[in-house]
């Protein structure tokens, strides 16, 4: 192309003028942004990625907050639980001296006193309460009082004492999400906390030419179990013992009835689903009040005490003046309650050190991915400042040129 | 012998013709900034000699010159390189039509930032969770309407902008119809003119200038390519129709097509046949408004209803504070009456189809189980039905992912039960309704027996949506079905009024029997929270981090692909206009040392006129007197 119109020099230009603008003005709007994203296109795997970056970082700030939560609950559970502990072993020291046989049947009565108020104290421990007005171990009901007290009359006193302590709460567990698909549990039911034998279930009806009539579903302690129709009765053990709880179903040889046992310390939680009618048909469960822990069939033998039964047990023995029976079944009552109680310490002391696990690491991951986020989004500044430089520098000498080149034509010359 | 006055004639050819050439040099000047003038020039050439071998000629040697004659004036242009400029103005066109509307709908997103739907799901995600961990709170549950709320606000408003989009596409399509519809009748009119002085023998130069600008115009509006290959008709085609032939032309016209939401289809006004172009701005348009926009809405649709329906399906499970439950989270405006998706599609009053979007089997499945069964399944898609097979080795897994890659408009997953759910998925096919399963029909035993959906194999238990009730064909105990959205969800998507009015009723724990496990339980919600990171199917994504990450790496390219050819194109037009800039441009140089030549020939004729009068005047007044 040698020939050069005139109009040719002044449509270059300002093609290129104004192509320079534009680049100038994109870096200004991203320097103010501090982004190098301004559109999508400007890079648009660095933007998708930022997308998954940035959820991902919220995702994790409510991980770390559910970890506070979850440390703060356990943290007032286990303050409530360590009173206990020392409740307990209070009662174990008045066990003690009251099974050598050297005290009197008077001294007896005072230290019965001093258990029956530790034991009401143990009551209060049991109905603790958090921050926010719920109940801690109550399951999932919150706003109900776990364990109802029922007055009645002790031999060997006078006056009422608290004769049984029901539990009202439920078996539930709250759940929290503390990291990515893993969830953790952040209440313990009292059931569970507060119970200090293996419980049995000894049903009286005979079950060996019981069969199941139609597919129905039982639920122990919060698992479901499918029943087939046809199945008998060891079939349902079976299934039973095969099943995740911590529960034993046998067959007693004398009565050929099913005997249910715990293989931990804890309240046996049965229900019949859906309209089936298994257990209470087999006799453990009772036809009248079908929800638990108070449904057990009245015909059915239940063995095995919660703390507080153990508690009222040595108060009793105590008032009554038994130093046998304070240090036989007394002090093994106690000793029972306090391992359970120990126990569930020690879940909360490994639960909270597995949070401080998660936390720390919830912390060094949200430090990485913003890492790579500000990688892929930030600008640097300093690139972005000597691009500007180089732009506008172009553009001023852009702007002489031009000047120059469109100054003189032969017209000028012409006289 | 010659006449007495040839030399003054000559003369006078030569002042006449170096008169014209100045006039024309002037012209050029003076049409030096005009946009697309090509620099005439005036061809001189020798008059005819005397004498030519006739009967009548003189015998004297020859031949006479008789001076010059202005033979043509005629435009300096390529016509080579018109034809490259129109064929490739096209591509300007399109791309610039296609980067500007891109980067509306990029903008639309508002990623990667703060207040994008994505950013308002993680709140409203983020507030479940919240209400997992507090669940018989009031305020927790408070908090879990007003995210609902901002979020589908939020969808509602990306709706509008989306539509708002096409709408303005929309106008600019008719615009531009009208646009080439004016430039076409103004070519031909042009055609007739040209044709008329052409017959006279003229060069109409500034005509012809006037009809190439008309043409560059339209080259970029849509696809011509120009053909003078018949002197007498310029003819201008596009898409093997012509548009201009002569001075007959025919124009583009809106018509409105009811099957595309009533935006309109371009057709010819003649035939009434649809247009098809497939470059410059119209085109791009089009594919804007059909193609871009119309995807992004139908993403954002297909987003908003599995969503809803997800934790609609979870919600009513759930249980509230008062132990109900059986109450979706979110609805949509209008509701949709007939609870068994039956629509009259023709409309002439009386149920002729079914919609529904999605079916849940009655039986519960295990991902990693073996089907065992042997069969092939009969899926909707686009173009007809596609045939999926399926053997006794696979696992349900599998054939769900055969399921889902087959180009079929039904996704399949397992639901939180799980349960088999199909869902219906965008129609690409205008005329086909978005989110409707249109047919189902299984020669084995999958559907029937294993899944729990269909009562019978074979096409006698076929499933089909062209028929009133036709949920009444599925297995009875136990399938359960949602019925379709009737326009756009994300257009009316709105938390439940119900729970807005009293927040208690916000699910949050799990039960079973219609018992909750109560207040202090916040399964449910959990299970809610849980849908953010669980593998649960839109489309051909896995999960919500995929789609929206595929959403925005998907328009971002689209822009980037945009914008680099519009890069491309505007070099590629520059360097072919500026080299016929070059070519055709005025240089005012140029034209003055032409005018002082033409000038000084002038005075130089001038002269010779002078001299052969001085002579003349010899002969008459000194001669014999």
């Amino acid at each position: 192309m040698k020939r050069i119109s005139s109009q040719l020099p002044g449509m270059d230009s300002s093609y290129n003028m104004r192509l320079r603008e534009w680049e100038m003005s994109q870096e200004t709007n991203k320097m103010g942004t501090q982004s190098r994203i301004k559109d999508l296109r400007d890079d648009p795997l660095a933007a998708a990625r930022s997308t998954r970056y940035q959820s991902e970082i919220f995702r994790m700030e409510r991980y770390g907050k559910n970890v506070s939560t979850a440390q703060g609950t356990m943290a007032v559970a286990e303050g409530n639980l360590m009173q206990a502990v020392d409740v307990l072993q209070r009662m174990r020291e008045l066990a003690v001296q009251g099974a050598t046989g050297t005290v009197d049947p008077a001294q007896m009565g005072y230290m019965g006193e001093e258990v029956d108020q530790l034991f009401r104290e143990l009551v209060n421990i049991g109905n603790a309460r958090a921050e926010d007005g719920s109940y801690l171990f109550s399951g999932t009901q919150p706003r109900t009082e776990p364990f109802r007290t029922t007055a009645g009359h002790v031999p060997g006193t006078g006056g009422d004492r608290i004769t049984q302590v029901d539990y009202l709460g439920n078996n539930g567990t709250r759940l929290a999400e503390v990291s990515e698909g893993s969830t953790m549990g952040l209440n313990m039911p009292g059931h569970t906390v507060f119970w200090a034998e293996q419980q049995q279930v000894y049903s009286t009806t005979d079950a060996s030419s019981y069969r199941v009539q139609a597919d129905s579903r039982i639920r122990l302690d919060g698992t479901e179990i499918d029943l087939r129709a046809g199945d008998n009765v060891y079939a349902i053990i079976a299934r039973i013992n095969d099943a995740d709880v911590a529960l034993k179903a046998e067959l007693d040889p004398v009565s050929s009835s099913l005997m249910l046992r715990t293989t931990q310390p804890h309240q046996v939680w049965a229900e019949d689903l859906a309209g089936g009618t298994v257990l209470q048909d087999l006799g453990i469960l009772d036809k009248e009040s079908p929800r638990p822990p108070q449904n057990f069939a009245k015909s059915a033998r239940v063995f095995g005490g919660s703390v507080f039964d153990m508690a009222m047990h040595l108060r009793d023995a105590l008032l009554e003046g038994n130093a046998e029976k304070v240090g036989g079944s007394g002090i093994r009552g106690i000793d029972d309650s306090l391992q359970s109680v120990t126990t569930a310490l020690a879940e909360i002391g490994s639960k909270d050190s597995r949070l401080e696990g998660i936390a720390k690491r919830i912390s060094s991951e949200t430090a990485e991915v913003t890492g790579f986020d500000s990688e892929d989004r930030g600008l640097d500044l300093a690139e972005s400042i000597t691009r500007l430089r180089m732009l506008e520098f172009g553009h001023e000498a852009a702007l002489a040129a031009s000047a120059r080149v469109m100054q003189k034509t032969l017209l000028d010359y012409l006289r | 012998m010659q006449s007495t006055f040839a030399g003054v004639e000559l003369g006078k050819r030569g002042i006449i013709a170096h008169q014209q050439a100045l006039q024309t040099a002037g012209h050029n000047v003076s049409n030096a900034s005009v946009e697309g003038y090509s620099r005439q020039r005036v061809e001189m050439g020798a008059t005819d000699p005397l004498y030519f071998p006739q009967l009548n000629r003189e015998n004297t040697p020859g031949q006479i010159g008789q001076g010059v004659d202005v033979q043509r004036i005629a435009r300096t242009k390529d016509e080579l390189l018109e034809g490259r400029i129109v064929a490739e103005d096209n591509q300007q066109g399109y791309w610039e039509a296609r980067d500007k509307y891109i980067l509306m709908l990029e903008q639309v997103y508002n990623e990667p930032g703060d207040s994008s739907v994505r950013n308002l799901m993680d709140k409203f995600w983020d507030s479940w969770q919240e209400l997992s961990v507090r669940p018989s709170e009031i305020a927790a549950r408070k908090a879990v309407l007003q995210r609902g709320q901002a979020l589908a606000e939020g969808i509602q408003d990306r709706f509008s902008r989306l539509k708002g989009i096409r709408d303005s596409v929309e106008g600019d399509i008719q615009g531009t119809v009208k646009q080439v519809s004016d430039l076409v009748s103004g070519i031909a009119g042009l055609n007739e003119q040209i044709s008329k002085s052409q017959a006279l023998g003229d060069m109409p130069n500034d005509l012809l200038d006037r009809r190439d600008n008309l043409i560059g115009q339209l080259s970029s509006l849509v696809d011509i390519t120009v053909s003078s290959r018949d002197p007498d008709e310029m003819v201008v085609a596009s898409g093997g129709v012509r548009l201009v032939q002569g001075r007959l032309f025919e124009a583009p016209a809106m018509v409105v097509d009811p099957d595309n939401e009533g935006y309109s289809r371009v057709v010819w006004t003649d035939s009434g046949k649809d247009a098809r172009f497939r470059g410059g701005k119209l085109a791009a348009l089009l594919e804007l408004r059909d193609i871009d926009a119309r995807g992004e809405i139908q993403d954002l649709d297909m987003m908003t209803v599995n969503f809803t329906d997800m934790v609609n399906e979870i919600h009513r499970g759930g249980y509230d504070l008062s132990g109900a439950n059986g109450r979706d989270f979110f609805v949509e405006y209008p509701f949709i009456n007939n609870i068994s998706g039956n629509y009259d599609r023709s409309g002439d009053g009386e149920y002729d189809s079914t919609y529904v979007f999605r079916i849940t089997g009655a039986n519960a499945l295990t991902a990693k189980d073996q089907v065992g069964l042997r069969g092939s399944l009969t899926l909707p898609s686009a173009g007809g039905d596609v045939q999926v097979e399926y053997f006794p080795t696979d696992t349900v897994e599998d054939l769900m992912s055969r399921i889902n890659l087959s180009g079929s408009e039904v996704t399949a997953r397992l639901n939180s039960e799980g349960r088999l759910s199909l869902k219906g998925s965008p129609a690409s096919d205008p005329r086909n309704p978005d989110f409707v399963i249109r047919g189902l029909s299984d020669s084995g035993q999958f559907l029937v027996g294993y899944a729990g959906i269909l009562r019978k194999s074979g096409p006698d238990g076929a499933y089909t949506w062209e028929k009133a009730d036709a949920t009444r064909d599925l297995r009875e105990n136990g399938v359960g079905f949602s019925v379709a959205p009737l326009s756009h969800p994300s257009g009316w998507i709105v938390v439940n009024p119900k729970l807005s009015a009293d927040p208690g009723a916000v699910a949050a724990a799990s039960g079973s029997s219609g018992i909750s496990d109560g207040i202090g339980d916040g399964g449910a919600a959990l299970a809610i929270a849980q849908l953010r990171t669980r593998p649960v199917m839109l489309g051909q994504a896995s999960g919500f981090d995929a789609f929206f990450a595929a959403q925005t790496a998907d328009i971002g390219l689209r822009g980037e692909e945009a914008a680099k050819s519009l890069d491309t194109a505007k070099l590629v037009m520059k360097d072919l206009k500026d080299l016929r800039e070059s070519f055709s441009g005025v240089n005012i140089d140029e034209e003055m040392t032409n005018m002082i030549t033409f000038q000084r020939g002038y005075a130089a004729i001038a002269r010779f006129v002078n001299t052969f009068d001085e002579m003349l005047d010899t002969v008459i007044n000194r001669m014999g007197v």
